[in-house]
Order: C-alpha cells, then structure tokens, then sequence
C-alpha cells in the first residue's frame, strides 16, 4: 500500500471520519485550558468555574445552530442580536401574564416569526442577506423600544429556572437534538448543504431554493428564540436596545456556527458549535481570569471572527468581493 | 441490434437564443432504440444547449421533445429522470457537503422519509447497495463525498445517472476528464443499457471514440443540424469536415499576400505557463506583424492574451518588452502601451453602465489632466476624435454604454486603445458576436494598424479571419502550441483543423 493509498484509507475510515473533528475540537479545549492554566492557575478553570463557562457557552451555542443553517448557504443573519432582545422582552412581559407557557412560547413565537419575516423580506427584494438583516435589526430594535417604553425588563426570581442547572442544559440539548434531527434526517438539513454548494445544480435537482432559504431563516429565527428563554433567565434582566447596540450579540453565536462550519466534513456540525462554543467560552474567561480589560473580549471576537471567516471561505481568484 | 429502427425520442424544430447568440436552430433529430448515438460539432456547435433543454437544465426555447409518443417538458433533472431520461455532465454534478448516499438520491429523497423523518440508514443502505452492485465496493455511501477526488465522484454520478434504467441516457463529454479505467466502466454501463433496449445520446470530442462506440453519429454546426451519419461508413476525417467546413462569406479580409514581415521583434514571451491554461509556450512579436492564434474554445488561447497583458493568475515564465521591460502585471502593461480586448466584452473590457466618453478616455487619464485636475471639455474632444475614427454609431459621448449594440461596443473598445497610442494589440476575438458591416470595420482597423507599423495578436475561434487576416499564425491545443502556419494563399481550414483537433 502507497502512501497516497493509505491516506485515501484514513480519509474514509469510518471511525475516523466520523470522530477525528470531535477529537480535535477536544484537544483544542485541552490546549486552551492548559495555557491559561499555567498562566494564572489561582483563578481559571476549576471544575466549578467550568461548569460556568460551560453555562454561557450552552446559550450561544443555541443560536449557534441557528445560525448554522443561513451560514451553510452562504448568506448571513445580523438580525439576530435584535431578535433576541425583542424576544427577551417580551418573554419577561408574557412570564408575568402566562407563567412559565409564556416564558417559553412568547420568544420562540416572536423569534420563528422574525425569522420568517428575515426570508420573506431577503426573497422578495433579492438583495444580499447581510443588508436584509441589519435593515430589518433596526426595526427589530426599535419595536423594543416601544415595547418597554426604554424601561429595563426583570424576569420575575419565580421563573428563573431556565437560568441555572439541570433546567437550562435540558432545554439546550433538546435544541441541540432537534438541530441534528433536522440536518441529518430531513430533507430541509440535506436541501440546505445542497443549496451550498451549488444553487444552480440544487435547482436543477428539483430543490425549491427560494422556499428552503425562507425555511432557513425560519429556523435562524425560532433558535435564537430559543436563545432568548435561556439568555434572559441566564441574566434575569433585559433593556431594550437601539441604533444597533444589539449588534455585538450576533458575534458569540457566529464564532460557534463557524466552527461546525470548519468541522463540518466531520459530519457532526452541532457537536462542533457546542465544543466550539465552549472554546471561546474558554479564552474571554481566560482573559478575564488574566486580569486583561472586558474590552478586549470585544478585541478578540473581532479578530476570530476575521480569521475564522478567512480561513472557511475559499477565496475564488479574480472574484469581485463586495 | 433487433429493435434499431424504432423511434424513442425526437427532437422537432427546437431553438434557443441567449441575447443575441441564436445557440440552436431549428434542430429536428430522431434517435432509435437501443442505439447509442453521438453527437458533434465544435464548442458552440449547441450540442451541451440542446441535451441541457432534453434534460430540463435549459428550459426549452421553442420547438419539442417527444418521447414515446408524448411530449416531454420538464422543469430540472429530477423531473426528467423521473420521465426516464438522465444526464451525466461534463464537469462535477456532485455536491460537496452531501454524503455518496445523499448525492445519489438528492431530489429522490421522499422514498425514504416518513413523516418527515429521513431514514438516513435506510438510504445509506440502498445507496451502499448500488454501489456494491457496480463494483465500487471502494466507496462508502455515508462518506461524505468531499473525500473522494474527482474521478470516484464521477463513478458516483455514473450510479445516480443509471441506477433506474433510464430510458434515455445522456453523457455530455465526461470521457475526456476520466482515466482509461474510469472510460472502460461508463462505456459498460453505456453498452448495458443499450442491451436493456434504452438509447445513449453520447457528446465527445474524441472522433475515434465516438465512431468506434456509436451506431449513428449526428453533427451540429452553430446550432444548426448538418447531418446524422452511420458510424461504420464514416472515418475521422468525414466527421471533422462536416464538423468544421464554413462557407466563405464576404471578401473583406487582407488581399496582400508574400510581403516580408520585420525583423524587429517588438514582445516576446518564454516558457510561460498558467496552472491549468497554458503549459510552458514561447513565442515572438515583430513590428508590424499580425500574429493569429487559434484552436478550439478551450485550448487555452484565451489565456495568452490575458497572460501577455500581465493579466493571468499564477503565471510563471517571462513576457518581456524589445527594450528588455518585463510586463508582469496590467499597469505595467498599459504603462508600455499595450493593449487588450478581452473576449468578454460586457464584464472585462467596457464599464458598461457609463458613458462612451469615460470609457474612451478611462486608460489615458494621465495625458487627459492637467495637474491632476480633469477638464470635461477636453475628455468630450478626445473621446469625440476617437469614436469618429472607428466610426461608432451613437447620439453623443455621453450616451451609456449599454445603450450600444455589440459591435458598437466592440468600436467603443477599440477607440480607447487606439487613443491611447497603444503599439502592440491584444486582440481577443474581436467580431465574436459581430454584424458582418462592422466586422469589415474592424478589419480595416487592423490593416490600418500594420500599416502604421503597429503589431497585434488576434486570438479567435474563427479560422477563415485567421487564415485572412494573420501575417502568422500559431496553433493551440491542449494548453500547447501546436503547429505553425506562415501568410499563404493556399492554405486551408483542413491544414489547420488537422493541427487544433
């Protein structure tokens, strides 16, 4: 057997094609929490703070998936941020008349509905997604606005238990779980990687484009919604937001969707976003434990963000990039 | 051979127009059971458009299929497999991002879902056994297909195209992209089907291929039908003949024939090489001299104006100037009065959605201002004065150039350069697309252009403006020079053809 030989062997190893991606995702945590470890071992990384970390990294990891269906088309959803707010909001007002049937269906009602909004709005007018979704978040934001008249939102302590554990993991794996079940075993998850890859061929296979598109950001919309329940019991505390502050809660989720991105021809996208998800998790505690200002959280979200998407889009020579 | 004879599909009186190009004309074609049929004719011949529309890639301009006895419209592909007729294409027809399994079943899907529940390993099951059953016990249905190189995923595609005995089977030049192995297992399954009583519509290049695997073969030409043949009563050559053998149409070419061209080389290029395009061509310019280079559409010629410009990506070798500058990229080009018309009018060569003026004057800027400032009055006279010597039909400088009819536009072109006081043109097919009045134009052009000493490369798929125009002319195939032909009246298309096919 030739080298080449072997390395088609390992390529299409059952095994190996299925668990190598989550392997190395693992050992990146391991690298991570290793050197911040060793670089300010008092404060970083004890099983209980893990345990935190792994909190906050399992509510971006939600809109993660999300996210995951627009990013694997190609097209992008900066409404999201704006989706969330809305969402939280509302969930806070709705907890208060409907107790917890509120606390759940008001955000996934309002973010699936946003979402739907997100594609009808990005089909009809046939511009670029991005522009679409950072229009349509100034509205979203605004309707904030007028929703709580700029008054901070408190989710009252007797529906906080989405906040903490088992409640919060439980409602993540189910999310999680439907992610998977989608992308593997319907025709919406093969549909949307078809879609992908070549629109042109997709269509040509019967594929309704435009209908799945709109689906996508269907799905975009109720995950974040989703999102919304844990992030508002996580942080009990919503303000409504305006002149796209909400902006900066689209980047967390993003990095964890671009991970399963980048791991995706491991097949196992929504364990990549959660791992991933964890990782980033990892390094803005680090910084934190380190002693390093919170600003340069927002430091290192951009620059991941930059060269995650440089290393996940394959640059096509002479292309204009707009 | 026992049902030979008895129709299964026809094409009746089918057409299609992109813009302006009129791709296939009026193509009436019957193909017979149980035969394996190809089909010819250069690139642009409208063989790919007509099989496209068969297979519910192209919608259908106007005219019909009918397929035993019913008339055949379908949307995609899924739709046509459905009616029994599948296309294997010439470049990947795989997605990346599927699984074997997925690919092979995309659009066919519902057979496996159950209240929308896909049962993967179901599919993983069934996809796992057709592979098996063809002998690709190699591939992994639940593999994602992105691990399988080109040749595997085109196995892939031959099981997703053949699976369920279609009807009609289309290969659109998949032979030239595979190794001997690969070939040996599509003309198998080609010689099964046609064994089950289905017919394979067969698209290649390679003429010895083509007759030794066909029983009819039929030629197009620009879209039009020429002929259907036997295949055992034709040899290459026939085929070559009734491929490529253009009338004479009007005498507008050069008439001077035996004048010597200079010495003088004025641009050479040495060993250059573009990944995928061009493999390791040299060649000089002389003053004065007009340098044709053709072949067929994909031979790599294209590339040579784009590499002499200093527009190619990732190109190796050296093209270098009489005074020894060497011209590594586009300003440097432009800089040494080089010029180039590329053959996509519309997205490389003309702003389009600006005015006659601005791109008239877009390349001479520099000599257009005056300490950096722009007067519009001296842009409106300059462009005037050029667009008057290549006489482009227009209300004004100021009207856009969308507004122009594809020869205008190519004037348009031209003007900028020829204002520019360019002394080598790139010229790549410079009437594709062109009315014969203006095409006379820009002949003129040129001639006018050798008289003033000037030197230009024509790069073009058509042979007899070669043959016409061209002091020299170089011949391209497979990313390669291929043969070399001086100015001479006796020269032929079939000299030529026999060098580029």
């Amino acid at each position: 057997m030739n080298l080449k030989e072997f390395q088609q062997k390992l390529k299409t190893n059952k095994f190996l094609s299925n668990y190598l991606g989550i392997i190395l995702l693992l050992l990146l945590v391991l690298v991570f929490w290793a050197v911040f470890k060793i670089i300010t071992p008092g404060n970083f990384g004890s099983p209980d703070k893990l345990l935190s970390y792994l909190q906050s990294s399992l509510i971006y990891a939600v809109g993660g998936c999300g996210l995951y269906f627009i990013c694997v088309m190609g097209l992008w959803d900066f409404s999201v941020g704006a989706n969330i707010v809305l969402s939280s909001v509302l969930a806070c007002y709705f907890s208060q008349q409907l107790g917890f049937g509120g606390l759940i269906l008001a955000p996934i009602l309002c973010g699936t509905l946003l979402g739907l909004l997100n594609g009808i709005v990005y089909i009809k007018l046939n511009i670029p997604s991005m522009i679409v979704t950072v229009g349509l978040s100034l509205i979203y934001e605004s309707l904030s606005v007028f929703a709580t008249q700029g008054q901070e939102q408190i989710l009252s302590p007797a529906y906080r238990a989405f906040g903490s554990y088992p409640a919060n993991l439980i409602l993540a794996l189910c999310a999680f779980f439907l992610a998977g079940l989608l992308i593997k075993y319907t025709k919406v998850g093969t549909y949307t990687y078809a879609i992908g890859s070549n629109e042109f061929v997709a269509k040509n296979m019967g594929v309704n484009v435009n209908k799945y598109k709109v689906v996508a950001f269907v799905l975009c919309g109720f995950f974040a919604g989703v999102m919304s329940i844990l992030t508002i019991s996580y942080g009990t505390s919503m303000t409504s937001a305006s002149s796209m502050a909400s902006m900066s809660r689209n980047f967390t989720p993003l990095m964890g969707t671009f991970f399963g991105l980048a791991f995706r021809r491991y097949g196992k996208p929504i364990t990549a976003i959660v791992i991933g998800e964890f990782i980033i998790s990892l390094i803005f505690n680090g910084f934190v434990a380190f002693g390093a200002p919170t600003t340069i959280q927002n430091v290192v979200t951009g620059a991941a963000l930059l060269l995650i998407v440089t290393s996940t889009t394959k640059p096509v020579k002479g292309a204009v990039v707009k | 051979m026992s049902k030979m004879g008895e129709e299964i599909l026809k094409a009746v009186k089918i057409n299609k127009s992109f813009g302006i190009t009129h791709a296939v004309k009026d193509v009436t074609v019957s193909f017979y059971k149980g035969e394996i049929h190809g089909l010819i004719g250069e690139n642009g011949s409208g063989k790919s458009t007509l099989m496209s529309m068969l297979t519910g890639i192209y919608s259908i301009g106007s005219g019909e299929f009918i397929l035993e006895g019913k008339k055949l419209n379908v949307k995609n592909q899924v739709e046509a497999n459905r009616n029994g007729v599948s296309i294997i294409v010439q470049e990947m027809g795989t997605l990346s991002g599927l699984t074997v399994a997925e690919n092979i079943f995309l659009g066919n899907e519902d057979q496996f879902v159950k209240f929308g529940i896909k049962n993967a390993a179901a599919m993983n099951r069934k996809a796992q056994a057709l592979l098996d059953q063809y002998g690709f016990h190699h591939i992994h249905a639940s593999t994602m297909i992105d691990n399988y190189d080109f040749e595997d995923r085109k196995l892939i595609e031959i099981v997703k195209a053949t699976y369920f005995n279609p009807k009609i089977l289309v290969v659109d030049e998949t032979t030239t992209t595979l190794s001997q192995a690969g070939r040996d297992e599509l003309y198998k399954h080609m010689k099964r089907l046609k064994k089950l009583g289905s017919t394979v519509i067969f698209i290649s290049h390679d003429l010895e291929e083509v007759i030794r695997m066909t029983d009819r073969i039929t030629i197009l030409r620009d879209g039009e039908l020429i002929d259907t043949v036997q295949s055992s009563d034709v040899t290459e050559d026939d085929l070559k003949r009734l491929m490529v053998g253009r009338e004479l149409s009007g005498r507008y070419y050069r008439t001077d024939y035996g004048e010597p061209v200079s010495k003088e080389v004025v641009l050479s290029a040495k060993n250059v090489s573009v990944p995928g395009q061009l493999r390791n061509i040299s060649f000089d310019l002389h003053k004065g001299e007009i340098l044709g280079i053709g072949g067929l559409s994909e031979c790599g010629m294209h590339e040579v104006g784009k590499a002499v410009f200093g527009a190619s990506y990732d190109r190796t070798g050296e093209v270098a100037l009489a005074d020894g500058t060497h011209i590594d990229s586009i300003p440097t080009a432009i800089k040494h009065n080089i010029a180039y018309v590329s053959k996509d009018r519309d997205n490389e060569s003309l702003v389009i959605n600006d005015s006659i003026r601005d791109n008239i004057c877009l390349t001479s800027m520099d000599r257009l201002s005056k300490h950096h400032i722009i007067l519009n009055k001296k842009l409106d006279q300059f462009a005037n004065r050029y667009a008057k010597i290549v006489s482009v039909k227009m209300v004004g400088v100021g009207q856009f150039v969308s507004d122009l009819s594809g020869g205008n536009k190519q004037k348009v072109a031209l003007a900028r350069w020829i204002g520019k006081d360019s002394d080598i043109l790139v010229l790549d097919s410079p009437t594709r697309g062109i009315d014969v009045k203006v095409k006379a134009d820009i002949y003129a052009l040129m001639s006018d252009m050798k008289k003033q000493g000037k030197s230009t490369i024509v790069i073009s798929e058509e042979i007899l403006e070669l043959l016409g125009m061209c002091d020299r002319i170089l011949v391209m195939k497979e990313g390669a020079f291929s043969g070399e032909f001086k100015r001479d009246p006796a020269l032929t298309e079939e000299d030529f053809i026999a060098k580029m096919v």
